[in-house]
């Protein structure tokens, strides 16, 4: 009688208290559909965490593949480890911000002013060692989808000499110590049948049939308009003629039908191992802060030019004409010390066509990432692969979004995702980036993967 | 590359301020028991401030004196964090009425309470702590107050709102350095206001068996200047100083809005000692006033700050039930329905409103008719998911507040 009383006063008791109760429980999380075990990250320097002009320790750590990997990792937490080709330190050298004078002075590696973050002594040898190494993060900075596999024995060649261990650069061709592309050094490429050292050339591709992944994010093609447009429109030329292939271009806006063939070549490879995965478009590079922090406005209004001159280029290379600027043309980040030193002022003294993307290779660059976009969802839609819509995300923040309470915008600097080259994302940038990726998986997989707080992850650093 | 041409400009959205119909609709521990409704009956000094109207029926003079107690428990879920607890104070509005008979049917009073009023806080850290990690909002408002009884059927009274504000907000500046994640902002002001309260009473019916009272009752809004609030940045990088310095004084205003009331009361009497009454009121409040929220900074390089409210006037019902048990002891349930002014896309973690029925619940009782306490409790419960679309954050959120209020009366 007496328990049954007290249990009465305690049904009370817990009752009342049980009213005051407002914590949500833990949300079971979930897979869903998805196996996440082997995640494999394919793509470029976004992929590779490149940001403010080089790959480091901190932006690695930080890369969007990283970060997906982390929330992955809170609905499946026997994942592989997700292992990246680390670099020391300040890896290859980085930009930062300094307060000199009373400015704030972007210092990047080699300058003369302020302290500069050169590279890491181990940058030189970095990536020998790590050859052998299946590593999870794939990204190659610099890499274009064209790349990524041959169509020929001449694409096969030139993709070996520019991601391999050899330099086409003639003289010497033979130059075992200056690679192609220097953040590609971690993954071997074989060798290549032309030098005099001889072998098979390892693809791209052959890396992505290799990785066992369950599970992969390909965020590839950005090259295939960016580095057009980052050089203002003009390509890289090498002589290949002691190889027997002539003058070798690359650089140029890659062609579309060999973009979807490519691309298809790709998700064959990922599907023919049975993984899952989600790939992304490419978004509008003339929206970067590369592109439009040097504005034609701004410069007059800046320096007091009643016009601003600039060489229009033929989209080769060439000069077709010196003209005034208008808006509709877009001036270079790398243009500022130029600007400084008054080119641009007058007829006799433009911007050069290197520091310009003029206003027939900004439509071509905009024409062809719509192309190219077109070819990743018609090709991610014939292979059952879901797409994170980049163009339409970064067109969206471009008059500026509150994420969190933290105002986003593509502007240099002062827009906050955006690293101090204009061109790549700082940490906090790579996980809006993530979380779009995130969105998509759940969305299609069935998975609940908690979205990343952008909060905690850094912006730019103000000296 | 070196000199850079753009200057740096940051939103420092100081955004939602004071979310949720901050106003504390809890001046009388009596009128609460009842659902909050005081303005179509006056049996007490609270008339005062429900419905100066309603204060002739006072004899001698009148004090009432009390507080209340609330104690709110927020949870939130965001896409990324399954729980997320505020950690707020609890809060103890007051009240203090006055109220009698100066010469025959001229009658003066005097109210003074905190009509309005919002604290939230937050772990610094929590993951929107660049919209809030502190706020806090207290008004006191000062109404003296006349009221004549045209004869025994209708009554008016008017009041002068005096009305002084304090607060304050803490939040996190997203600018970042090498020592600091994040800076800090700390925005104090404070200012004062004037307003009117005017309300008529009318007994429609007075019988042995039935008494009918109706009321009606007007506050103003009032718009509280904050002429030299004071901005605080600290944890600041050193270039962004001349943006965000240690000190700068800032304008701003925050409208409180208008209360339109309307209230009947019908009591049966069940004969002399015993009596059951039913009240009902209906409150339209003109939040639509709090349409932005802007602050100015004296510091030209400091980004000033508009936020949208769009918020919307609102109908609240509120109806009680009383027993009268011989006069002394006093039974009350009653409940409200408050519908929010805030809509979806605005709103805020620091007081997720919700429209909701709430119940309440009272006792009091009455020595010799000239000592009376009073007692109310009411138990908020109300879950709601939205996002403060301007902030770009989205949240699922539980609240629970409990109330509890207490009055004492003194009649000589």
């Amino acid at each position: 009688m007496k328990n049954s009383h007290y249990l009465f006063i305690a049904t009370i008791i817990a009752g009342s208290v049980s009213c005051r109760k407002t914590e949500f429980a833990e949300v079971e999380r979930t897979n869903g559909e998805a196996d996440f075990t082997h995640y494999i990250a394919v793509g470029n320097s976004l992929t590779q965490g490149y940001q403010d002009g080089g790959v480091f320790e901190e932006g690695q750590e930080n890369s969007y593949p990283a970060i997906i990997a982390r929330q992955m990792n809170l609905v499946q937490n026997d994942m592989d480890d997700f292992e990246q080709p680390m670099l020391n330190a300040n890896g290859s050298g980085y930009m930062h911000l300094e307060y000199i004078n009373g400015e704030i002075e972007v210092i990047s590696p080699g300058d003369t002013l302020g302290t500069p973050t050169e590279e890491d002594a181990s940058w030189a040898d970095w990536g020998t060692s790590m050859k052998s190494i299946k590593y999870n993060n794939l990204g190659i900075s610099g890499i274009t989808l064209m790349q990524c596999v041959a169509l020929n024995d001449e694409e096969m060649i030139v993709n070996n000499g520019i991601l391999g261990g050899f330099s086409l650069q003639i003289p010497p061709f033979i130059d075992y110590e200056v690679p192609g592309n220097p953040f590609a050094r971690f993954m071997d490429f074989g060798g290549n049948p032309h030098m005099l050292i001889g072998g098979t050339p390892i693809q791209y591709i052959d890396h992505i049939r290799n990785s066992e992944a369950t599970f992969f994010t390909s965020w590839l093609g950005d090259n295939d308009v960016l580095g057009y447009a980052t050089s203002g429109g003009i390509p890289t030329e090498i002589d290949g003629t002691l190889l027997g292939l002539g003058v070798i271009q690359y650089g140029n806006l890659s062609d579309p039908v060999a973009f979807r063939q490519k691309y298809d070549s790709v998700l064959t490879a990922f599907s023919s191992i049975g993984a899952q995965g989600v790939c992304a478009t490419i978004p509008d590079v003339t929206v970067i802060p590369y592109f439009n922090t040097f504005t034609v406005a701004g410069i007059k209004e800046d320096y007091g030019y009643a016009d601003v001159w600039i060489e229009e280029g033929d989209g080769n290379g060439g000069v077709v004409q010196t003209r005034v600027a208008t808006d509709e043309d877009l001036i270079l980040l790398t243009a500022s010390d130029d600007i400084e030193a008054g080119a641009g002022s007058s007829e006799t003294n433009p911007l050069t066509n290197g520091r310009v993307l003029d206003k027939n290779e900004v439509i071509a660059c905009q024409n062809r990432t719509i192309e190219f976009n077109n070819a990743i969802k018609a090709s991610a839609a014939s292979f059952g692969y879901p797409v994170v819509d980049m163009y339409d995300f970064l067109d969206r923040i471009k008059p500026g979004i509150m994420l969190e309470g933290i105002g986003i915008s593509p502007e240099y600097i002062g827009g906050g995702a955006f690293s101090l080259d204009g061109v790549h994302l700082n940490p906090r940038g790579y996980a809006i980036a993530a979380n779009e990726f995130i969105k998509v998986i759940n969305e299609h997989y069935g998975s609940n993967i908690p979205l990343a707080q952008i909060g905690s992850y850094r912006g730019v650093i103000f000296p | 590359m070196k000199k850079l041409l753009s200057c740096i400009m940051l939103t420092f959205g100081a955004s939602q301020l004071f979310a949720g119909g901050f106003q504390l609709n809890v001046q009388s521990a009596r009128s609460l028991g009842l659902g909050g409704a005081n303005t179509g009956f006056s049996w007490g000094t609270e008339s005062v401030f429900f419905n100066p109207g309603g204060m002739c029926n006072l004899k001698g003079h009148n004090f009432t004196f009390g507080g209340s107690y609330i104690m709110p428990l927020v949870s939130l879920q965001t896409p990324s964090t399954d729980n997320i607890n505020q950690t707020s104070p609890n809060s103890t509005p007051i009240h203090f009425y006055y109220g009698g008979e100066i010469i025959e049917n001229l009658y003066a009073g005097l109210s003074i309470n905190n009509q309005f009023g919002s604290s939230s806080s937050f772990d610094d850290d929590w993951e929107g702590r660049f919209i809030v990690q502190n706020i806090s909002l207290k008004t006191f408002t000062f109404q003296p107050t006349v009221a004549y009884k045209i004869h025994d059927y209708i009554s008016i009274g008017a009041g002068f709102m005096y009305t002084t504000g304090n607060f304050a907000i803490e939040k996190a500046v997203p600018v970042g350095s090498t020592e600091f994640d994040y800076g800090k902002a700390k925005l104090s002001g404070k200012g004062t206001t004037y307003g009117f309260n005017v309300g008529i009473f009318s007994t429609l019916l007075d019988n042995d068996h039935y008494r009918i009272t109706f009321g009606a009752s007007y506050r103003s809004g009032q718009t509280l200047s904050l002429k030299s609030g004071q901005a605080e940045f600290s944890d600041i990088p050193v270039s962004l100083q001349g943006t965000f310095p240690t000190s700068t004084a800032f304008t701003g205003e925050l409208k409180l809005p208008s209360v339109i009331t309307t209230g009947i009361s019908a009591q049966y009497k069940i004969n002399d000692k015993n009596k059951l009454t039913l009240v009902y009121d209906f409150n339209y409040t003109g939040w639509s006033s709090y349409d932005t929220l802007a602050f100015d900074f004296d510091n030209t390089d400091t980004p000033d700050s508009k936020t949208t409210k769009a918020w919307k006037n609102t109908p609240t019902h509120r109806f009680g039930l009383e027993y009268a048990l011989n006069d002394m002891f006093f039974f009350r349930l009653g409940g409200y329905y408050d519908i929010t002014p805030i809509q979806d896309g605005f709103v805020s973690p620091e007081l997720p409103d919700q429209t909701q029925f709430v119940p309440t619940f009272g006792f009091g009782m009455m020595i010799k008719d000239h000592v009376g306490f009073d007692i109310a409790w009411i138990h908020q419960d109300a879950e709601r998911e939205s996002d403060l679309t301007d902030a770009g954050f989205t949240a699922k959120y539980h609240r629970v507040a409990d109330v509890i209020t207490f009055s004492a009366t003194i009649k000589f």
